[in-house]
């Protein structure tokens, strides 16, 4: 019940359902290009032009594209124009403030007009009457001022359905990485796979953490010796350079990830685990619980482990920060499945890819920021729970 | 006191074995072994024969291994893959970097950390101790990648103050006194990032220690015989709390290699961490293997060192009287 008032739960809480609903609000792929390469945030001030869009529909063949801006990143045309009946010559039109006309597409002898265009196109470059190496956006949008894209004729058009499509240099919430992609987008997918591997890799480094600090507390003796020599020798080495041999080596998967994550941290556990089944087995009902004859096993199962059990949950969420950040780093060495977004893979492409160069601070603090966010929500369970389990803990903050 | 020298000493080398076990065993674990990555797939069966036994993959594990051993151990680390250089001549030019790196860095946030941690201590509720809470726990939940970018973009790109890459400028400029300050231009940035990480958990740490070593019986009689407050302090509760943080000096060492290796990444230093890198993605394995080894071997020289401290700072260990755990 302390736990349920406490602010982390709740922003736990938040954070998943963030994780896990939020990629559904976007419809398209989060590798798709949105906008231009390193496109700033909409809300932020300066210079840049929003993403824009223009109809021509059968009831309005027209369009005005009022521009205030630099000439657009790229351009891209796709639909279609229908007429009743075949037609010698039809045509899209583009015409500049300056009473410049380009023939954007055309058709010849048919009833349809078809048109998928992007500004990219060496044909589409050609047709404007550009060199391939020429700019088709710079030389559509020549000056600012109210262009018109119509169809022609405007006469007998059945059906038509054309969209123009201008990228623009602000994005969303968060702008765009150094691909187009929307970094908003990105962020929300790296919330599961933070979370995923986080919890994962704890649980199995607990699992391990317990069996071996339990076995190794209750036997005692040589095997306890042994097992916590072997800790202490495990806890000397630096685990990152161990880390990133076993992923070089085994392959960059999420699931290698949890295991060598996993096999890696459960020394701090184990270790917990012990002292305490240490003491515990000196207590006067464990003793009367062998003289009773009752099997090893079963006194593991039924008594020390329930004992455990509180400070496994708040070792767990205290392990947990360390996972995510192993794995943030881990990624951000690019070690780790370049298919896999997430927010130290995010990290390393800033970092990789002249996020410095042009100082896309939205590429980098969101990611580092949700990181340390989530850090800060499992730290604040873990102590809230440790101090559950262990009330002194709590006399001797407040003293 | 000999048999606690021997201890650490036979400590340290059990260590360096289970590194040595590591290294071998991972490498090991490789589809296809050393020599097919050399030769030709073409090559005739007698060949490839001929080549395992000049490579001595034809002899047991266990001599394998002491063979292995006895390489790493001599820094007789072969032939890099990539560069077809002695992966030794590689590492010695970047380890002076990295010990420089990690040696300022450790020292400093240890010396700051436990400044700060006792005069918080001392003044309980101040500013100061309210500054040492809040590093703490920022130094536990950022990761350090990410102060360091954030460092990078705000001194590097933002106020160019410091170089966004590299440990030297190209070309390095001329002299021994220049050359020594453009070193330490480009390692301003990196040794003051992992300081700023690294000297609020030592801060914490000694504060608890010192509230809890200020707050006995024998600070109040010192207090009592009116010895002066300098003498108390440094004389009396810090004398008593060296022990245990030099072993928290111990365990935070690890910690502090891995942090090493991400940071010559972010700042693109040429040291032994990013050698480590650039071999695993390029699949370089006797670099790799090599790169992790010096490293497993610098934590295991500053444990039996930081042990040497333990040992001349602990009184029970001075005086020849056996430790208790």
């Amino acid at each position: 019940m302390t736990l349920l008032r406490r602010w982390s739960i709740w922003a736990l809480l938040a954070v998943t359902l963030l994780g896990t609903l939020g990629p559904g609000v976007f419809t398209g792929d989060p590798e798709a290009q949105v906008a231009a390469p390193f496109s700033r945030p909409a809300w932020t001030p300066g210079g840049g032009s929003p993403p824009l869009t223009a109809f021509l529909t059968t009831e309005k063949p027209a369009a005005l594209v009022s521009w205030r801006w630099e000439p657009p990143p790229n351009v891209t045309i796709s639909g279609f124009l229908r007429y009743a009946g075949q037609l010698e010559r039809a045509e899209i039109l583009w015409s500049t403030p300056g009473g410049k006309t380009f023939v954007l597409a055309s058709s010849k002898d048919t009833d349809t007009l078809r048109v998928d265009i992007d500004g990219r196109d060496m044909s589409f470059k050609r047709s404007l009457g550009l060199s391939p190496f020429d700019d088709a956006a710079k030389a559509l949008f020549p000056e600012k001022g109210t262009y018109t894209i119509a169809a022609r004729p405007t006469d007998g058009i059945k059906e038509a359905r054309v969209t123009l499509d201008i990228p623009g240099k602000k994005w969303g919430l968060l702008g765009t990485d150094q691909r187009g992609r929307d970094v908003f987008h990105l962020f929300l997918l790296g919330i599961r796979v933070s979370l995923l591997v986080g919890i994962t890799a704890t649980l199995l480094a607990a699992v391990i953490g317990l069996g071996v600090g339990l076995s190794a507390g209750y036997a005692g003796g040589l095997f306890d010796a042994l097992v916590m020599r072997v800790v202490d020798i495990l806890l000397s080495i630096p685990t990152l350079p161990i880390l990133m041999v076993l992923a070089g080596l085994w392959g960059k998967g999420l699931w290698q990830l949890v295991f060598i994550l996993g096999i890696f941290s459960w020394m701090g556990t184990a270790r917990t685990v012990r002292a305490l089944t240490l003491s515990l087995r000196e207590t006067c009902y464990v003793e009367n619980l062998r003289s009773l004859g009752a099997p090893t096993f079963y006194i593991l199962r039924r008594h020390l482990l329930p004992e455990a059990f509180p400070l496994l949950m708040a070792n767990v969420a205290l392990g947990v920060p360390a996972a995510i950040l192993a794995e943030a780093g881990l990624s951000f060495l690019g070690l780790s499945d370049p298919r896999i977004i997430s927010w130290g893979r995010m990290l390393q492409e800033a970092h990789g890819f002249g996020a410095f160069s042009t100082g896309a601070w939205w590429l980098i603090l969101p990611p580092g920021i949700g990181i340390a966010l989530i850090c800060l929500i499992f730290l604040d369970i873990g102590r809230t729970l440790e101090e559950m389990s262990d009330p002194r803990l709590k006399k001797e903050m407040a003293r | 006191m000999r048999s606690y020298w021997l201890k650490r000493v036979l400590g340290a080398l059990i260590v360096l074995l289970v590194v040595l076990f590591l290294n071998f065993f991972l490498f090991r674990l490789m589809p296809g072994d050393v020599v097919s990555t050399i030769i030709d797939p073409r090559f005739s069966p007698e060949a490839k024969a001929e080549l395992r036994k000049q490579f001595g993959l034809d002899s047991p594990l266990y001599e394998q291994f002491f063979r292995y051993a006895k390489a790493m151990v001599t820094f007789d680390f072969g032939l890099s893959f990539l560069s077809q250089r002695p992966v030794w001549e590689e590492l010695r030019s970047r380890l002076p970097n990295t010990v420089f790196l990690l040696g300022s860095a450790f020292l400093l946030s240890a010396i700051l950390g436990t400044w700060l941690g006792i005069h918080a201590a001392r003044r309980r509720g101040s500013f100061l101790e309210k500054i040492v809470l809040l590093a703490g726990s920022v130094s536990f939940s950022f990761p350090s990648f990410f102060v360091q970018l954030v460092l990078l973009l705000a001194f590097g790109w933002a106020l160019p103050l410091f170089p966004l890459r590299g440990s030297v400028s190209i070309p390095p400029p001329e002299g021994f006194a220049a050359a020594f300050f453009d070193y330490l231009w480009h390692m301003t940035l990196p040794v003051f990032s992992l300081v700023l990480l690294g000297f609020g958990s030592w801060a914490i740490y000694v504060r608890n220690l010192m509230v809890r070593t200020l707050g006995s019986d024998y600070i109040l009689l010192a207090r009592a015989k009116g010895l002066p407050e300098r003498r108390v302090l440094w004389g009396h509760a810090f004398r008593t709390t060296l022990p245990p943080i030099v072993t928290i000096f111990l365990l935070a060492l690890p910690g502090v290699i891995s942090g090493a290796v991400i940071t010559e990444r972010v700042f693109s230093l040429h040291g032994v961490g990013t050698f480590l890198l650039e071999a695993i993605l390029g699949h370089d394995y006797p670099a790799a293997g090599a790169a992790f080894f010096l490293l497993a071997l610098v934590s295991i020289f500053c444990n039996l060192a930081a042990d040497v401290i333990y040992g001349l700072v602990d009184p029970r260990i001075r005086v020849g009287r056996s430790m208790e755990e």
